[in-house]
């Protein structure tokens, strides 16, 4: 038997969406189900392997090539690029990057240096950089919305979903930046190295993505 | 102000002992392969102006050059890698030196990479460029010696891909659309990014050669990726392309078995640097490629000296890693260990060097007594004391 393949997986929303994904392709995921504190669980009849990490981590790994695949979302990626193939977009996890402010003020206008709030410092910049625009930008951990509420900034770059959270605090989009899903990544030596297993897989995906 | 003079700078650190070791192994395995094959090694600055690094054939991203001043203010930089510093001298010193050149270089390479990675800024880079000659024999010697490194390097876990960077360049010809959206598609197949490639390219209308873009990223594998290739798009050109490649791939297949060469028509550099074939080479265990190179018939023309040229550089560093794991080492103790009792030094540096001469590794006792000396070769497991005195006296330690 051939080493598993080993699967990094977004700890969260798009963990059980992966996992529900790989039922639905008929692997026992018995193990992750009831997985405790393990962080490496096997998915025996795929001869696979899930490990879970937080979503910049899953890049980490994958890059380095110590795993071989990896579910991440697009923001991530977005936010950390990388040497890594981006195989499939796994259609779950849908949101999108959007520039927010405070409801009724106009961002655009005036000449002084705009302020903005995010988690996302390398997203912000490439946007504003689009637009030839000027910014000071200030990492954020938490809830972000605080940032204009306290003006300590102009406005916010964040994902978006619904929009409740920004409705709810007094905020309103702007613009939207790029659209958001999960995505399946390989590390570039792997796919090379164990092409038939993974585009076996990928072909699976795709049959019950399109079903 | 913060003192830093314990540590290195971020990116770089210190290779001891075993590590050196196996890194010193490689690079004389690499040299020896470059040497048996008729390549003559050089030796180019650290340092070379920016403007070397900035011609219409290559074009390097000025993030990842570390740069610095010379004394009259003009910009410098470590250099990033060695084949353009070697098309520089190759333009100018050996300009009338009869072609082809086979040179080879053993040299470190700086590069900012993005911090926080585990990646090294600074790495030993061994490489060849045949030069002056744009035959099949000139690709298939390139690909036959990149075989031969990672054989040598690692027996049983390489393997060995090929591309051609002017298929793609040639699709790209025929499409109609701007350049930056161009860069889009290249990134995108470079990366390959099925689902925004295919985005992008729906919004360029449906032909033959958006369909056969559509595909390129997933054209690896064994040698069904030709006919696909062939089924999809093709022009005389590109047909001249594949058929070219293919007769290289079974020749390399033939030499190495099926399951150790891959082909990638999806392989698109950035840089308009390489313009025909491309390989690249991996070992099991290391996360990206150790070995690449290719065909790059434009970049001496922009030093003014417009002659062909191929070449493969290889990451030691990556492959003393790989070696490293495979087959962990530790140092080996000395073979003897030789105690001079006072007034005996001379004698103690006579015999130490008869021993030497017959191959042994011997060092000299430090300690004061023989008693200490022997104590000593103990501790460090060296199997043999000579005590220097009236008499020279052998004593078994282990």
């Amino acid at each position: 038997m051939t080493k598993p393949l080993r699967i990094a997986l977004t700890k969260g929303r798009l963990e059980k969406d992966t996992v529900a994904l790989l039922e639905k392709l008929g692997y026992d995921c018995e193990a992750v189900h009831n997985k405790g504190r393990r962080l490496i669980l096997p998915i025996p009849d795929g001869n696979m392997e899930v490990v879970l990490s937080k979503a910049a981590d899953v890049i980490t790994y994958v890059e380095h090539g110590v795993c071989d695949l990896g579910v991440v979302g697009k923001d991530t990626i977005l936010e950390m690029p990388g040497k890594f193939f981006e195989l499939a977009d796994l259609g779950f996890g849908r949101c999108r990057f959007a520039l927010a402010t405070k409801k009724g003020t106009d961002f655009y206008s005036g000449y002084g240096v705009k302020c903005i709030a995010t988690k996302y410092p390398n997203v912000a910049r490439r946007f504003f950089e689009s637009k030839g625009m000027d910014v000071d930008i200030v990492k954020i951990e938490g809830s972000v919305e605080l940032a204009p509420l306290l003006e300590l900034a102009d406005g916010i770059v964040d994902i978006v979903e619904t929009g409740v959270t920004l409705r709810e605090n007094g905020l309103e989009v702007v613009e939207e930046i790029v659209p958001i899903s999960a995505r399946l990544i390989a590390n570039v030596v792997s796919l090379k190295m164990r092409q038939q297993e993974i585009e076996a897989l990928i072909q699976k995906i795709e049959e019950v993505l399109q079903a | 102000m913060r003192n830093y003079n314990l540590i290195t700078p971020e990116g770089t650190k210190d290779l001891l002992l075993e590590e050196c070791l196996v890194r010193r192994e490689t690079e004389e395995t690499i040299r020896s392969v470059f040497q048996s094959h008729g390549y003559d090694e050089l030796i180019t600055p650290g340092l070379e102006f920016f403007d070397v690094f900035q011609s219409d054939a290559v074009r390097y991203p000025q993030e990842q050059l570390y740069k610095l001043t010379d004394s009259k203010g003009r910009l410098l930089v470590l250099r990033p890698e060695s084949t353009t510093p070697i098309a520089r001298v190759v333009a100018t010193r050996l300009r009338e030196a009869m072609l082809p050149l086979r040179l080879c270089y053993m040299q470190s390479a700086y590069r900012f990479e993005p911090a926080l990675k585990g990646r090294s800024d600074a790495f030993m880079q061994a490489g060849v460029e045949l030069i002056g000659s744009n035959s099949y024999m000139a690709d298939l010697e390139m690909a036959s010696m990149a075989i031969v490194v990672l054989k040598e390097c690692n027996e049983t876990n390489f393997s060995l891909e090929l591309g051609d960077a002017g298929i793609f360049k040639e699709l790209m010809r025929e499409l109609h659309a701007s350049p930056n959206t161009k860069e889009e598609i290249r990134y995108l197949i470079e990366t390959k990014n099925y689902s925004a490639l295919n985005d992008l390219l729906d919004t360029l209308g449906d032909n033959h050669i958006i369909h056969a873009l559509k595909k390129l990223p997933s054209l690896f594998g064994g040698e069904e990726v030709f006919d696909k290739m062939a089924q999809l798009y093709t022009t005389p050109h590109i047909q001249d392309m594949l058929q070219y490649l293919r007769k290289l791939y079974n020749e390399i297949a033939a030499l190495i078995g099926r399951e150790r060469v891959s082909v990638d028509l999806g392989i698109v550099n950035k840089a308009d640097y390489y313009t025909g074939v491309i390989i690249k080479g991996y070992l099991e265990g290391y996360g990206d490629e150790v070995l690449s190179g290719g065909r790059y018939n434009k970049l001496l023309e922009s030093f003014g000296y417009d002659v062909p040229a191929v070449g493969f550089a290889v990451n030691v560093d990556a492959v003393a890693k790989v070696a490293m794991k495979h087959n962990p080492r530790t140092k080996k103790p000395a073979d003897a260990v030789i105690y001079a009792a006072p007034g005996y030094e001379q004698e103690a540096i006579k015999l130490a060097e008869t021993k030497r001469q017959a191959g042994s590794v011997v060092e000299f006792a430090l300690e004061e007594t023989a008693e200490a000396a022997l104590q000593y070769a103990k501790t460090r497991q060296i199997p043999k004391l000579y005590r220097v005195e009236e008499d020279v006296t052998e004593v078994t330690v282990l």
